[in-house]
């Protein structure tokens, strides 16, 4: 009324729609129709090529995997031989460190799931709009703190007179060793796992239908059987994926176990920066990263087996 | 001779026993107007009730009360003698099939079955004679193994009313499931649960907007609309005699008539239409009357109407096909306002009247019902 120049009953063409239009005359020119058959390896190139030189740059690690270092010259050795994956073996001290990693996943995991997933169940299923707000920004906040600051926070925090021995002095507690400790590094690892797998439970758990939880309960169920019958079966794809991104995080992680463990308690991407930077041994370094990722992809390439791909809630629903 | 049989029924209605009562419900969620007022009524033990209503008629909340999902703002509901109004749904022995049907996707059809008497720690040789006959019963013997993906619409409907039922429940209610199936499917389901409901003899309650569904299913109807119990009778008795227009409009084909109530009918300009009014319609008021479309009468001249108190002069407007029956819209020019609805069911002359053709239609005047209508 008081704009009689719009006519409101006139179908007005969408700016979007316009600029979707110009777009794809724009794409037309580079990509020809006759091309659309071939779109799909289009997009895909990129994604490829990045993955074509990261094998490029393991083939190389692999080949300097192969040579030792002469302490004589600090050079690698000319000929090709095993023996860095033999040093590996045979060390008692790599080892430990290849356990101490794989337990450390381990425990991340488990203890990360166990604390995700309530925290998830409550995100998807609170009818409070105002709760599930403050559960996202708590969620979404540490994402914006780096991994390297986090682990220099939890310094200060349970550091000799940090806040936490502070704490405990008052109620007449001594101060105790909260860091550089197996425990502490497995503390900072959940700690920093905990969004993502928040993040990768959360639609898992939103795919599972209110009403079969109410029909389960109808039938008879109290809140634990329907959890140990009904929820954690069908929300298991997101729990395998949260789980199996938990544990690769987790088992090829530096800063945690460097700041929180001190030295004392050291993964394997320490040993490796250990051999690069440190000793400048190569060849071990090398040899060090090629177990990590032989480990990491066998326990990838296991759990597809024993699960499927299926079960991550990718592909054809069956 | 009609009416006696309802007297007779009603005589021998006071001597069985209540399965369900629902005194004085009432739901008001704090927004607008309660979504159930003061729902009030009995449901015999073994008997077959559907409450059927318009969707936001409040037929869904009433039902969700029932089975302890909902806590009533006010009343009582007991479920075989017993108040329940504290008791959670896993302890109100109650079988409900869900609209959705809900079925575990992650268990086999035998599973599903089994899940409610597990959860009720049933020794596992129970479980499996009891599985065994439920899966029989819904007659799905074969498909013990096969998950809910793997079953056709009608074989989840199944499955969930074995699982609805398997542990043996005061009370099996159905939450529209039959909705989302198409018609031909619709039809087959809703005389299975029939035939399942009377071989068990388990009192139920369903819930549904379907009118024909309501019609063929039920021992007993309660139609509702705004949250209100508009009527609650016998099938036959609901068709026959609606109490109101809500119920008249909501049930079968009318076409409807409005006017002035007097002593001999309904005046409409310088007509005057003979009819039964309900006890509720007073005199000199504005009154709607409403004629079902299977007691207008149609014909080319005034032989075919035999009987007929009332009679016009009009010309087919529309014909509309239905299959097994044909809807003749007519017009007449001495109701100028108002399109008869017409059923013709016989199909040896389902060609006699086209669009154009003039026609003489008529009724009985005992057929047309007048209600009080705030116009």
């Amino acid at each position: 009324m008081n704009n009689p120049t719009v006519d409101r009953t006139r179908f007005r063409y969408p700016l979007r729609w316009r600029v979707m239009d110009s777009l794809e005359e724009g794409a037309s020119l580079i990509w020809p129709r006759s091309l659309s058959r071939h779109t799909g390896w289009l997009l895909l190139a990129p994604a490829l090529l990045l993955v074509g030189i990261l094998v490029l740059g393991l083939v190389q690690i692999a080949e300097s995997s192969l040579h030792t270092l002469d302490t004589s010259t600090y050079l690698p050795s000319e000929n090709y031989t095993g023996e860095n994956y033999l040093t590996i073996v045979e060390s008692a001290t790599y080892l430990r460190i290849l356990w101490r990693s794989l337990l450390g996943a381990a425990l991340t995991v488990v203890f990360t799931l166990l604390l995700a997933f309530p925290y998830a169940y409550i995100l998807v299923r609170t009818s409070s709009a105002l709760v599930r707000k403050g559960l996202l920004v708590i969620l979404f906040l540490p994402f914006f703190i780096g991994q390297v600051v986090r682990a220099y926070g939890w310094l200060i925090i349970l550091g000799n007179s940090g806040a936490v021995n502070e704490v405990l002095g008052l109620v007449g507690v001594e101060p105790i060793r909260l860091l550089f400790n197996y425990p502490a590094v497995i503390f900072g690892l959940v700690q920093y796992m905990l969004p993502f797998a928040v993040l990768l439970l959360a639609p898992a758990l939103t795919a599972i239908p209110q009403e079969i939880e109410t029909a389960a309960g109808s039938l008879g169920a109290n809140w634990l059987q329907s959890l140990w019958y009904v929820v954690l079966p069908m929300a298991k794809p997101g729990l395998i994926g949260a789980g199996l991104v938990v544990a690769t995080l987790s088992l090829t992680d530096f800063a945690m176990p460097a700041m929180l463990g001190g030295g004392s308690q050291d993964f394997i991407a320490n040993a490796i920066y250990d051999q690069f930077f440190r000793t400048a041994n190569q060849g071990l370094g090398s040899a060090l990263a090629l177990v990590l990722v032989a480990i990491g992809s066998l326990i990838v390439g296991l759990v597809f087996m024993i699960f499927g791909a299926g079960t991550l809630g990718m592909g054809a629903k069956k | 001779m009609f009416m006696s049989d309802l007297q007779l029924d009603s005589a021998s209605r006071a001597e069985r026993s209540v399965a369900v009562s629902v005194r004085g419900v009432t739901m008001d969620f704090g927004s607008g107007s309660p979504a159930v007022k003061d729902a009030s009524f009995d449901v015999e033990t073994g008997s077959f009730l559907t409450i059927l209503g318009p969707s936001g008629s409040g037929k869904t909340t009433l039902l969700r009360m029932i089975a302890g999902f909902q806590k009533p703002t006010q009343g009582t509901i007991t479920i075989a003698g017993k108040p329940v109004d504290a008791d959670p749904p896993n302890r109100r022995s109650i079988g409900m099939v869900f609209q959705k049907l809900a079925l575990f996707p992650h268990m086999t059809a035998a599973e599903n079955v089994a899940f409610p008497l597990k959860m009720r720690r049933t020794n596992p040789a129970e479980i499996s004679g009891k599985v065994e006959k439920f899966l029989n019963l819904v007659k799905l013997d074969g498909y013990a193994e096969r998950r809910p993906h793997e079953l056709s619409g009608g074989q989840q409907q199944r499955v969930a009313i074995a699982r609805a039922l398997v542990f043996e429940p005061e009370l099996l209610l159905l939450d529209e499931p039959l909705a989302a199936l198409d018609r031909k499917l619709r039809e087959e389901m809703q005389l299975e649960f029939r035939r399942i409901q009377k071989e068990l003899g388990v009192t139920t309650i369903n819930v549904t907007h379907d009118q024909r569904e309501a019609l063929v299913v039920s021992d007993d109807i309660i139609v509702m609309d705004q949250g209100l119990i508009q009527q609650h009778d016998r099938p036959v008795g609901l068709y026959r005699a609606p109490n109101n227009l809500f119920v008249a409009s909501f049930i079968g084909v009318s076409t409807f008539i409005d006017g002035t109530l007097t002593a001999d009918g309904l005046k409409v300009g310088d007509l005057l239409l003979p009819g039964s009014a309900t006890p509720e319609a007073t005199l000199g008021a504005p009154a709607r009357g409403a004629v079902r479309a299977e007691q207008l009468r149609i014909g080319a001249g005034p032989e075919a109407l035999a009987g007929c108190e009332i009679e016009m002069d009009g010309k087919v407007e529309d014909v509309i096909f239905e299959g097994e029956r044909l809807i003749y819209v007519v017009g007449c020019e001495r109701a100028p306002d108002i399109k008869f609805q017409i059923y013709h069911h016989d199909p040896h002359s389902f060609d006699i009247f086209e669009i154009g053709s003039p026609v003489r239609i008529g009724w009985h005047g005992k057929d047309m019902k007048i209600f009080n209508h705030d116009a």
